[in-house]
Order: structure tokens, then C-alpha cells, then sequence
């Protein structure tokens, strides 16, 4: 089972998402901003995978994939977002910043977990 | 457009914040302001002095602002109807694909005061509608209500005015540039009818679920 980092600015996110994903077994850590994650995710063990919103104070999710693919421990990493933009060209900036995939909420939980499973295999 | 009204309105509404172009706006005399009419579903932010009006059976809306950035907003909506028996049920976060959809419902509106400048920590909310208005078992009203309240905690914050639960339908005009919030409460009769514009509503939800929630590997 893999180690994610989901980061969010709503609480009410973090603990979906982190129940979704410790349910089915993996271990959770999670971040309330851009700034935050990056700060634990650069010193830290790499993990196996980054879940993150877009729009949150501080550092916003695109800065923070963009920030993480200049770590060489996170260049070969998934990193996914999960946001209420749906428009073509946040998810054109999110592609070029170098997230892994994107995934709209209200997000469905076996599509997550099913989406994580690819992106690790 | 008579020359007399016209006179009377400014040239145009205030430029609408990216994406809500399609949210109808009018010149409402009475307040002497523009005024943006949101539908179940709908949510409407602006920078501006102008006004937002909705009318809620069943529903909520959280009028939220950042009085410090001079941003504000409101939301119309109602959870997802679930078919599992109690509260437990579907205030569960991750079975419970209602408390999904009203954080979806409630991220959306603080994301765009973000996106205007306005500071989540910095947010005054107000919570309205709620009332007693679809026949039903289940009090959907209340549960509307619940989830709110239940949302408002776990982030932190927390309403400083609230007119819900009842019986009644609610008018409601919010003003972010003040916060002010006028509220009406209607007739049992106009009940029916928003009745049935929510439970139209209602319906629909299913079928947003599944234009949402997409996934896109790149």
C-alpha cells in the first residue's frame, strides 16, 4: 500500500479524501496549502504520490506540482489534482506544470482509489 | 425600454466576475442597486456594491464575504438525496455522496471569493432556508440544516446570523458590500410552487453528478 500526501484547504476535503484512502488501505498525510506540503515534502521521504486542490491560500496546487518537479526525488512521482475547475485551460496549466492527471469534484471514491491504482502500477 | 426607466438604471450592471456572465441580473429600483438573481444550483460572487437575491424553500444558501477585501457571495443549494436511513448514513464522508455534493456546493462559492481576493480565515457567513416545504418522510429541510452547521465546524467557521428550519418559504436579499441580509418569509402557497422547483431540482442532481466528478490522465 502506498503513502499519499492530499492536500487541501478544506478540512471537510482532507478528511474525505483521507478516509477514502486509508479505507482502502493506504497510509495518509496531508497539508492545508501549497506551502505547507511543499515545506513537509521536501525534507521528508519521498512519498508515493501527491493528491492536491488547486485553489488554496498561500500556494495554490498548480504552483505546488510545478515546485515539486524540480525536486529530483518528485520528478518521477504521480501527482494528482483534485479540484472544482473543470475549464480546459486550468487543466492545460496543470498538465504543463506536470500533474499526472486531473480529477473534478465532487469526486467518487471508487474512481479515486481506481484512478490512484493506475497511476501507481 | 422606456426612455423614463431607462434613465433611471445605470448604463450597465458591474462587469460579472469571470464565469458568472450567464447569472441574470436587473436593476432593482427598490434597493437602488443591481440585483443577481441565483436559481437552485446557482452561485453568484462579485467585488461590487450590488445585490443578490434568491428565493428557498427546502434549500440553503451561505452568504459568505470578506468584509476586508470588499468581496462576497451566496450559494443555493440542497444536499443529494440519499436513499440510506439516518443521519449517520449520509453525514458519513465518504459513503454519503450528499455531504459530498454540499462540499462541493460550499467549496465552490469560497473559491471564488478567493479568486477575488477574499481570505478564507477572513470569511462572514450567514446561513438562511432550510424550512419544512417538500412532503416527504424525511425532514429535508433539517438535513439541509445539519450539514451546514456540520461543514461551518469542521472548517473553522462559524455562522453570525441565521434564519432557518420553519415551516416557510424565505425571500432573501444579501448584500456583501454590507453584509446586510433582508429576509421575507412567504405564504405556504408560494410554497408549493418553489416545492416544485426544488424537487425539479432535486432530480437534476443525479444527472450533475455525472458531468461532474470526470477524471483525465495525462
Amino acid at each position: 500500500m502506498a503513502r499519499i500526501m492530499a492536500v487541501d484547504d478544506s478540512a471537510t476535503m482532507r478528511q474525505m479524501v483521507g478516509l477514502t484512502l486509508q479505507a482502502a488501505g493506504h497510509e495518509v498525510l496531508t497539508a492545508s496549502d501549497g506551502d505547507m506540503a511543499l515545506e513537509v515534502l521536501r525534507d521528508s521521504e519521498p512519498v508515493d504520490l501527491v493528491i492536491t486542490d488547486v485553489n488554496m491560500p498561500r500556494m495554490d496546487g498548480i504552483t505546488l506540482v510545478r515546485e515539486l518537479r524540480r525536486l529530483p526525488q518528485y520528478r518521477g512521482v504521480p501527482l494528482l489534482v483534485l479540484t472544482t475547475e473543470a475549464s480546459s485551460e486550468k487543466k492545460h496549466a496543470g498538465r504543463e506544470a506536470g500533474a499526472t492527471g486531473w480529477l473534478v469534484k465532487p469526486f467518487n471514491p471508487e474512481k479515486l482509489l481506481s484512478t490512484i491504482e493506475k497511476v501507481l502500477s | 425600454m422606456s426612455g423614463y426607466l431607462a434613465s433611471l438604471a445605470p448604463a450597465g450592471a458591474p462587469t460579472a466576475a469571470p464565469g458568472f456572465e450567464k447569472i441574470q441580473r436587473r436593476w432593482d429600483t427598490r434597493i437602488e442597486r443591481w440585483c443577481a438573481k441565483i436559481l437552485p444550483g446557482e452561485y453568484f460572487v462579485t467585488a461590487h456594491d450590488e445585490a443578490i437575491t434568491t428565493v428557498l424553500g427546502s434549500c440553503i444558501s451561505a452568504c459568505m464575504r470578506d468584509p476586508h477585501a470588499g468581496v462576497g457571495g451566496m450559494n443555493h443549494f440542497m444536499l443529494h438525496e440519499d436513499t440510506s436511513q439516518g443521519r449517520s448514513e449520509w453525514m458519513d464522508p465518504v459513503a454519503g455522496l450528499a455531504t459530498r455534493y454540499g462540499a462541493y456546493a460550499m467549496e465552490q462559492l469560497v473559491n471564488d471569493l478567493m479568486k477575488l481576493g477574499g481570505k478564507r480565515d477572513r470569511l462572514e457567513v450567514k446561513l438562511f432556508g432550510g424550512g419544512r416545504i417538500l412532503a416527504s418522510l424525511t425532514d429535508v429541510g433539517r438535513r439541509n440544516i445539519d450539514f451546514a452547521h456540520a461543514w461551518l465546524a469542521a472548517e473553522g467557521l462559524r455562522a453570525v446570523a441565521e434564519d432557518v428550519g420553519d415551516v416557510f418559504p424565505r425571500s432573501i436579499v444579501y448584500f456583501p458590500a454590507t453584509g446586510k441580509v433582508r429576509v421575507r418569509h412567504l405564504r405556504s402557497l408560494a410554497g408549493s410552487r418553489i416545492g416544485d422547483r426544488e424537487r425539479e431540482y432535486l432530480r437534476s442532481l443525479p444527472v450533475q453528478q455525472q458531468t461532474t466528478g470526470e477524471v483525465e490522465l495525462f
